[in-house]
């Protein structure tokens, strides 16, 4: 048994060969820790947590997710591995078809023989660590985006996975739904003993939670640590990050070759 | 020579896409067919799916099959009064939409009432990501959304055929004998004398059947397909009703050869 939850090796991704989006990435992730993968968007978190959990399979390098090199795996050994994590997409993606509590419910239909009676206790019991006790005969366009990300939690920890991976839980909520989530995060993490991802780029929630921080940058990890060092770096693209600034290695621009007399004529 | 081979990839792009698209097609059939087995067992899935594909299309597929068969009893009184045979009426509205017109718009309405529903349904739900969700809580949506959804329209679009020709015969009867004043008794009797069992009924049940597969695995081919966007979502659909349509009319000429 590996000492981390998860490896990723010296891994390259791209859906053409020749424009890779993930460039020789190498992380381990220890169990039980919170770990935030950040920076810009586009460089190439959300597709590290894709093939974390097998939806894309790396062109090099190795994957392994508790001890399996998610690669060699067979579909039907990844859907059983599946079963040992969570994901939270970035906004819900609740079923729209099904109520809250079929929502909740779905993977313990799916993958057990529970009788409903008790489907229905354990789903009361996870709507009650998200705080939406109540809403389970609500349907998910009945829920504000907060209460969906809540729900979709809900949902995710239903067979109380190893692994729970976050994509970008905190985009668009409010103050205090940030609060609870980044709270619920840590308490789901410490009691269901689980080892977690979050893909993210609110960095003062962020800190609060994590126990390790990567940064990523144009496909490639450039810088990683506790959220101490994270803070007291010197790498001048991750200071930029973290603290917003509009001129230093990163181009907010497109284009930095722009010829603007091109377009706007010349003024003279 | 650039140039050359520019026009050349040009040229062959479409044929090659298409094969590709072929391939992708046979690879979903499997799968689906793999799958059947899940929405016999998770028999309320299948229910829903009937429900939405085959019982709400009742009413148009009536309605459709009713004003079909009235334009057949009137389109027919007007050929058939020159010969004389007036009395084929009930023969000729019949067989035409049994053989033909029964299977073929069916399958047609089929794919622009339900199909086009089923595309929509599937691309929305990949569009957010409800595809990816449950493919990550270790169910594989071919087996939970498409093999019932394919199950249900291979189900439901023979049964409104027959309805179709059914509400089609009385819709020709309503414009022969009620309005136009043919015998009644002529009208069934010649019928039931000229239409047989295995070359009209069945096959046309054979027909509808194989439209039902194309028409279904095309919806839901698709709504897999389907740009993650609104725009894709939109052109998958339109795409659905325009191959389907297609398909259907083709399909009809080679089974019409092989059967008649």
């Amino acid at each position: 048994m590996n000492k981390a939850a998860i490896i990723v090796d010296n891994v390259t991704f791209g859906y053409d060969e020749a424009s890779p989006i993930l460039k020789d990435v190498t992380l381990e992730i220890p169990f039980g820790q919170i770990v935030a993968i950040m920076g810009g968007s586009g460089s190439g978190k959300t597709t590290l947590l894709r093939l974390i959990s097998g939806q894309y399979k790396a062109q090099k390098g190795k994957v392994y997710v508790l001890g399996h090199d998610v690669a060699k795996l067979s579909h039907a050994k990844i859907l059983e591995l599946r079963k040992s994590m969570g994901m939270l997409f970035q906004f819900g993606a609740l079923f729209t078809d099904m109520s809250v509590e079929e929502n909740v419910a779905f993977a313990l239909k799916e993958h057990t023989n529970i009788p409903d009676s008790v489907i229905k206790k354990i789903v009361a019991m996870k709507l009650a660590a998200v705080g939406l006790f109540g809403t389970q005969s609500m349907m998910p366009q009945q829920l504000s985006g907060g209460m969906a990300r809540r729900v979709a939690l809900a949902r995710s920890i239903a067979l109380d996975p190893a692994i729970m991976l976050y994509d970008e839980p905190f985009t668009g909520l409010d103050p205090i739904s940030l609060n609870v989530a980044s709270m619920l995060i840590k308490k789901l993490n410490e009691s269901l003993e689980q080892t977690s991802i979050l893909v993210t780029h609110d960095i003062e929630t962020t800190m609060k939670i994590v126990d390790h921080i990567y940064f990523m940058a144009d496909g490639k990890l450039i810088d990683g640590g506790t959220p101490k060092e994270v803070y007291e770096t010197k790498d001048p693209k991750l200071r930029q990050f973290m603290q917003g600034e509009l001129i230093g290695p990163y181009n907010y621009e497109y284009s930095t070759k722009l010829n603007y007399t091109k377009y706007l004529g010349d003024v003279n | 020579m650039n140039n050359l081979f520019g026009l050349i990839s040009k040229i062959g792009a479409p044929f090659t896409g298409f094969i590709l698209s072929l391939g992708e097609l046979a690879r979903l059939l499997f799968n689906i067919l793999f799958s059947l087995t899940y929405p016999l067992k998770n028999f309320f899935l299948l229910i829903k799916e009937l429900y939405f594909s085959g019982v709400r299309s009742i009413v148009i597929i009536a309605f459709s099959g009713w004003f079909v068969g009235m334009v057949l009893g009137l389109q027919g009184y007007n050929t058939l009064e020159r010969f004389g045979s007036l009395s084929m009426l009930g023969s000729m509205v019949a067989i035409s939409l049994l053989r033909e017109l029964g299977p073929v718009l069916t399958a047609i309405l089929f794919a622009s009432r339900a199909g086009s529903g089923m595309t929509a349904e599937i691309g929305l739900m990949k569009a957010t990501e409800q595809l990816d969700a449950m493919s990550v809580m270790a169910v594989d949506p071919i087996k939970r959304v498409v093999s019932p959804k394919f199950l249900g329209g291979i189900i439901s679009v023979p049964l409104l055929t027959g309805l179709f020709n059914v509400a089609g015969i009385f819709g020709g009867y309503f414009v022969g004998v009620i309005l136009l004043r043919l015998d009644s008794g002529t009208f069934w009797s010649q019928m039931r004398s000229s239409v047989s069992l295995h070359d009209d009924v069945i096959n046309g049940i054979i027909k509808s059947f194989i439209f039902g597969v194309a028409v279904t695995l095309i919806a839901v081919y698709q709504g897999f397909v389907a740009k993650p966007t609104a725009e894709g979502v939109s052109l998958a659909t339109t795409r659905t009703v325009v191959s389907s349509a297609l398909i259907v009319l083709a399909l009809d000429f080679i089974l019409t050869a092989l059967m008649f």
